[in-house]
C-alpha cells in the first residue's frame, strides 16, 4: 500500500513539473492588432508543411514541399511578376534575336551567392548542363533540352540557341533554378549533400533542418533581390491538416491555407479567431474538369458534349463544394491574365437546350423508362475519378443533373496510381474528373495537341482538332506576347465550342494568415498573395516572445 | 539447448526469405511505380524521362530480377538507398568523399518509435495489471464493473478523435501541452532537464493514445487470467492452509496468471519498431509508421521492403524470445523443449 502512495505522489509531481513548464507567456491580448505599424526589419514567421521536402535542389526533387522552400533559397533567370507578367529576377535584361532562335540575357551585375562567391553566367551555364544530363535523374530536363547550343560570351551575358523558335522558353527560364557551379561541379547532383545543407541568391538562407520536424530559414545577407524584413522562417511538417488548424488557433504558426468550411463557418463563427487571424482569398492554380473520352461513343458527338455541358449547373457545385469559394471558368487560363479570353463564357445551365441538342443527336426516351436512348442503348456511363474530396463531391452533383435529364451516370473512385496505369494509360474510361493546372505560359501543346495521345501522354481524352493543333503549333513559334494572345485567345475559344471537357470550377486559395503579419496585399493580385512575402513585416510589440536568434 | 536454439536460427533463413519474396512481389503488383504520382502527372514531365527514371532504378526489368538484384544487395546486408528522400540510405549512415553524412532514414525514425513504445509499454504494464487484478478480486462487484466499462470505452473509442479532442482540449483551449511535433523551437537553447521535460511533454498526449488501446486489451487479459488461475484447486489448497490473501493472490495467482503475458510482448516486439500512421501524422511525429506509410504511397520500394525486411526479422526473433521466455519461467514447457 505504502510504494503505491509513493508512486502517486511521483505521478502527480512529474505531471505538475510539466504543466508548469508550458507556462510561456503569450503576446498581451491588450496589444492592438489592427492599429497601422511602420515597416521594420526583424521577427519569425512561423507556418506549416503537410510533407518534408526530400532535398532542395528543386530539379530533382520535383515535389511541391521541395519547391517551396527552394523558391526562398535559390533564383531563376526570370520571375513573374504580380501580374503574372514576366520580368527580370538574376537577369537584367534580355534580348530576342530576330529570327526569335535566340534568346540572350543580360545578368544583373555584382551578384552574389550567399557564401560571398560571385554569381556569373557560368553558373547559368552549368545548371542548363546539369538539367539537360543524361544522367540527372529529372522529368523535367525535356524543355532545356531544346536549346541548341548554350554559350557565354562574359561573365554576365548567356545566349541560348534554339532549332527553332521556342516561345515557351522564357516560360522555362523562370522554372529553373540557378544553382552554384563552384560548389557543385564534379559533385553526383542526385546524391550530393548540397540539397541538404544548399547555398543559394535568394532572401533566405538554410539555417538548420531538422529530419521529420522543420527547416528554419534566416535571411541571406548577399541576397541579390535586396533584403526581406521578415528575419527568420520556420516551416514545421505537420502532416494532419487537423492539427495544422490546432497549431494555427493555438497560435503557433502564423498561417495556413484553409479549407472552405474553415474559412466559411468556423472561422466568422468565432469572434476570438476573427481579432487574430486575417483572411484572404486567392485564384489557386488549377482548374477542375470533367473530360470526355473522345474516342467512346456516344462523346464523339459534339452535341451529346455540349448538351451535358448545359445540363451541369456549375455554380451549384461551386456552392456545394466549395462553399461558394471559387470560379467558373471557360478557358484554361488564369481569369485576369493576359491569357485568359474575357469573351467566354461557361455554358450555361439550360436544360431545355440539353434535351433537344440530345434529340438532334438521336437520344429520346423512347422505351419510357426515364432514362434516354438510341437505336435501344440507353445513354449511360461511367464517371471516373480519383480519391480527391472535392472531386468525389463535384461528381455526386454531375450526377444527379444528369439523372435529371435522364442520362444514367455511375461513378467509381479509384486510388491514383490504379487510376492512371489502368485506366488512363489505358483510355479505358468514358468520363473523368480530374484538374489541370492555370499555366502560366499558355503553351499546352502537351494536352491538347492530337500528336500527344500515345500512352502516357497527356491528351489521354482523345481531343483532335486541326485548327487547334496548327494554332498551338504556332503558338510555340510566336515569342510575340500580343501575337501569342490572339492565337490562344481562338484557342480558347475553339475549345470551349467542342466542348472536350466540361470546365467545373478554379478553387481559390484561402490563406489564414495571423494579423501580426503585415504588409500583405489585399486582395490578391493574379499572382496570390505572396508575391511581396519579402516585404512583410513582423511589427516588434506583436512579436512572439522569442529567445533571441544571433 | 544450445542445439535447440541453432536449430530456431537456422529455420529462420528461409522463412525471412520467403516472406520477403511474398512482401516483394505484392509491393510490385500494386499498379504504378515512383514515377507516377500525382505530383508527376505533369504535362512539363515528358514520358521519355520517366521511362530514362524506370531504368536507372531498375523497374523495367522482370520482376523475378529486380528481386535478385535486392536479394543480393541483402546478401551484403546492404539496404541500398531510398528513391524518394534524395538518394539517402535506407538503413543506416553513410558517409560521401567529401565527408558528409547522410543519415539512415530507418536510422532517424527508429528509436523515435522505439521511444514512444517503450514509454506507452511501460505505462500499459503499470496501469493495466493493477486494473486487471483489482478486476478480477472483485469479479461482477461495482469495481469490477467500473474497471470493464473503462477499459470497453478505451478499446471502442477512435484513437484519433480522443487524439484532436485532447490536442484541442490542452493545447488551443488550456495551453497546458505542446499540439503536436517533437520539439520545441527553442529547444536547442535549453537546459538538458529543460530538454527532458520539453520531449516528455510532446510525447505525453502520442503516448497516451497509443497505451489506450493497448491497455485496454491487456487488462482484460490479466482479468481472465487471475480469475481462470483463482478458480484452480491450488488456490483453495493455499487459502486453506491459512496463507494471507496476499500470499495467495500474488505469489500463486498472479504468477501463474501472467505466464500466457510472456507471449503477448514476445509478439509485440515487432509492434515496437512499427510506429503508428494515424497517430504520427496527427501528432507530426517523425516515426516508422509514418516512414512506411509514405514510402507505399510513393512506391518507394527500397524502404519499404527495408523496413519489411527488419519488422519480419523481429518478428521471428520476438517468438524465439517469448518461446525461450516462456521455458524459463515455465517448468512444464523447459521440460518439453530440453526433450
Amino acid at each position: 500500500m505504502r510504494s503505491h502512495s509513493t508512486s502517486s505522489v511521483c505521478a502527480l509531481l512529474a505531471l505538475s513539473l510539466l504543466l508548469n513548464a508550458c507556462g510561456q507567456p503569450e503576446t498581451s491580448p491588450k496589444t492592438d492588432l489592427d492599429r497601422p505599424y511602420p515597416s521594420e526589419a526583424g521577427g519569425t514567421q512561423i507556418d506549416a508543411m503537410p510533407a518534408e521536402p526530400s532535398g532542395l535542389i528543386a530539379m530533382i526533387a520535383g515535389e511541391s514541399a521541395a519547391s517551396a522552400v527552394a523558391s526562398n533559397l535559390f533564383n531563376s533567370l526570370l520571375k513573374y511578376d504580380k501580374n503574372l507578367e514576366l520580368v527580370g529576377e538574376l537577369a537584367q535584361s534580355w534580348q530576342i534575336s530576330d529570327d526569335q532562335k535566340t534568346i540572350t540575357f543580360t545578368l544583373k551585375p555584382d551578384m552574389k551567392w550567399s557564401d560571398g562567391k560571385p554569381l556569373t553566367s557560368a553558373d547559368v551555364l552549368f545548371t542548363w548542363k546539369v538539367v539537360t544530363d543524361e544522367n540527372t535523374r529529372t522529368p523535367y530536363g525535356a524543355d532545356y533540352k531544346l536549346v541548341k547550343q548554350a554559350e557565354t560570351p562574359d561573365a554576365l551575358t548567356f545566349r541560348v540557341s534554339y532549332e527553332q523558335p521556342y516561345a515557351p522558353a522564357l516560360d522555362t527560364w523562370a522554372g529553373l533554378q540557378i544553382l552554384p557551379k563552384h560548389l557543385l561541379e564534379g559533385q553526383d547532383i542526385n546524391t550530393t549533400a548540397f540539397a541538404r545543407k544548399p547555398v543559394g541568391s535568394h532572401y533566405y538562407q538554410l539555417q538548420e533542418w531538422r529530419n521529420g520536424e522543420r527547416i528554419a530559414l534566416t535571411r541571406n545577407p548577399n541576397a541579390t533581390q535586396g533584403q526581406a524584413n521578415v528575419e527568420r522562417l520556420v516551416s514545421r511538417f505537420i502532416p494532419d491538416a487537423a492539427s495544422q488548424f490546432l497549431e494555427l488557433l493555438a497560435d503557433n504558426i502564423d498561417l495556413m491555407n484553409l479549407n472552405p468550411i474553415q474559412y466559411a463557418r468556423i472561422v466568422p463563427a468565432r469572434p476570438e479567431l476573427q481579432q487574430k487571424l486575417g483572411l484572404y482569398k486567392e485564384l489557386g492554380n488549377s482548374y477542375t474538369y470533367m473530360g470526355f473520352n473522345l474516342k467512346h461513343k456516344p462523346f464523339d458527338d459534339i452535341r451529346v458534349r455540349q448538351a451535358i455541358n448545359y445540363a451541369i449547373d456549375k455554380q451549384e457545385i461551386i456552392d456545394g463544394v466549395l462553399l461558394g469559394l471559387g470560379e467558373p471558368v471557360a478557358s484554361p487560363y488564369k481569369p485576369g491574365t493576359r491569357w485568359s479570353n474575357p469573351a467566354l463564357k461557361p455554358y450555361p445551365y439550360d436544360v431545355a437546350r440539353a434535351l433537344s441538342l440530345l434529340k438532334e443527336a438521336g437520344y429520346q426516351d423512347h422505351d419510357g423508362d426515364g432514362i434516354l436512348d438510341r437505336d435501344g442503348k440507353p445513354l449511360s456511363f461511367e464517371i471516373l475519378t480519383n480519391q480527391n474530396k472535392q472531386r468525389e463531391m463535384a461528381a455526386v452533383l454531375i450526377q444527379r443533373r444528369l439523372k435529371e435529364i435522364g442520362i444514367d451516370a455511375s461513378i467509381r473512385v479509384l486510388e491514383w496510381a490504379s487510376f492512371v496505369g489502368r485506366y488512363i494509360k489505358t483510355g479505358d474510361f468514358d468520363v473523368v474528373v480530374l484538374g489541370w493546372s492555370l499555366s502560366l505560359d499558355p503553351d499546352q501543346y502537351g494536352i491538347w495537341h492530337s500528336s500527344q495521345q500515345q500512352p502516357g501522354q497527356f491528351n489521354f481524352i482523345g481531343y483532335n482538332n486541326p485548327r487547334v493543333d496548327e494554332l498551338l503549333e504556332r503558338g510555340r513559334f510566336e515569342l510575340d506576347p500580343d501575337k501569342r494572345q490572339t492565337i490562344y485567345h481562338e484557342f480558347a475559344s475553339l475549345l470551349l465550342q467542342d466542348s472536350p471537357i466540361v470546365y467545373l470550377f478554379a478553387g481559390y486559395g484561402l490563406p489564414a494568415i495571423h494579423k501580426r503579419i503585415k504588409g500583405i496585399d489585399n486582395p490578391a493580385p493574379p499572382a496570390g498573395i505572396g508575391h511581396n512575402s519579402y516585404e512583410w513585416y513582423i511589427p516588434r510589440p506583436l512579436r512572439r516572445n522569442e529567445i533571441a536568434v544571433e | 539447448m544450445i542445439k535447440y536454439l541453432l536449430k530456431r536460427l537456422f529455420w529462420m533463413v528461409p522463412l525471412l526469405v520467403g516472406i520477403s519474396l511474398v512482401s516483394f512481389l505484392i509491393m510490385h503488383l500494386a499498379p504504378g511505380d515512383i514515377t507516377t504520382t500525382e505530383a508527376g502527372f505533369n504535362p512539363k514531365a515528358s514520358e521519355e524521362s520517366r521511362q530514362k527514371l524506370r531504368e536507372i532504378y531498375n523497374l523495367d526489368k522482370p520482376i523475378t530480377v529486380q528481386y535478385g538484384l535486392w536479394l543480393n544487395r541483402m546478401a551484403t546486408l546492404d539496404f541500398g538507398t531510398s528513391f524518394a528522400s534524395h538518394q539517402r540510405p535506407v538503413f543506416w549512415e553513410k558517409t560521401d568523399p567529401q565527408g558528409n553524412v547522410s543519415k539512415g532514414l530507418i536510422q532517424e525514425a527508429l528509436p523515435i518509435t522505439l521511444l514512444i513504445n517503450v514509454l506507452s509499454l511501460t505505462v500499459i504494464i503499470a496501469v493495466a495489471l493493477p486494473l486487471g487484478i483489482v478486476s478480477a478480486l472483485t469479479q461482477n462487484r461495482p469495481p469490477d464493473r467500473a474497471i470493464t466499462l473503462f477499459v470497453f470505452i478505451g478499446f471502442a473509442i477512435p484513437g484519433f478523435w480522443l487524439a484532436l479532442v485532447l490536442m484541442y482540449w490542452t493545447g488551443v483551449v488550456n495551453s497546458w501541452l505542446p499540439i503536436s511535433g517533437l520539439h520545441s523551437l527553442q529547444y536547442d537553447q535549453m537546459h538538458w532537464l529543460g530538454k527532458v521535460a520539453d520531449t516528455l511533454r510532446h510525447l505525453a498526449l502520442p503516448v497516451f493514445i497509443s497505451s489506450l488501446s493497448g491497455l485496454a486489451g491487456i487488462a482484460l487479459f490479466v482479468r481472465n487470467g487471475m480469475l481462470d488461475v483463482l478458480h484452480q484447486d491450488y488456490i483453495t489448497t493455499a487459502r486453506a492452509k491459512g496463507l494471507p490473501e496476499n500470499t495467495v493472490v500474488y505469489r500463486h495467482a498472479l504468477r501463474n496468471a501472467l505466464l500466457p503475458l510472456i507471449t503477448i510482448f514476445g509478439l509485440s516486439i515487432p509492434g515496437l519498431i512499427g510506429g503508428s500512421v494515424i497517430a504520427e501524422s496527427i501528432f507530426a511525429i517523425p516515426g516508422m509508421g509514418k516512414l512506411f506509410y509514405d514510402a507505399v504511397l510513393m512506391r518507394d520500394f527500397p524502404v519499404i521492403m527495408g523496413i519489411l525486411t527488419i519488422g519480419s526479422a523481429l518478428t521471428l526473433l520476438g517468438n524465439l524470445l517469448a518461446d525461450l521466455a516462456y521455458a524459463w519461467a515455465d517448468p512444464r514447457v523447459r521440460r518439453g523443449v530440453l526433450k
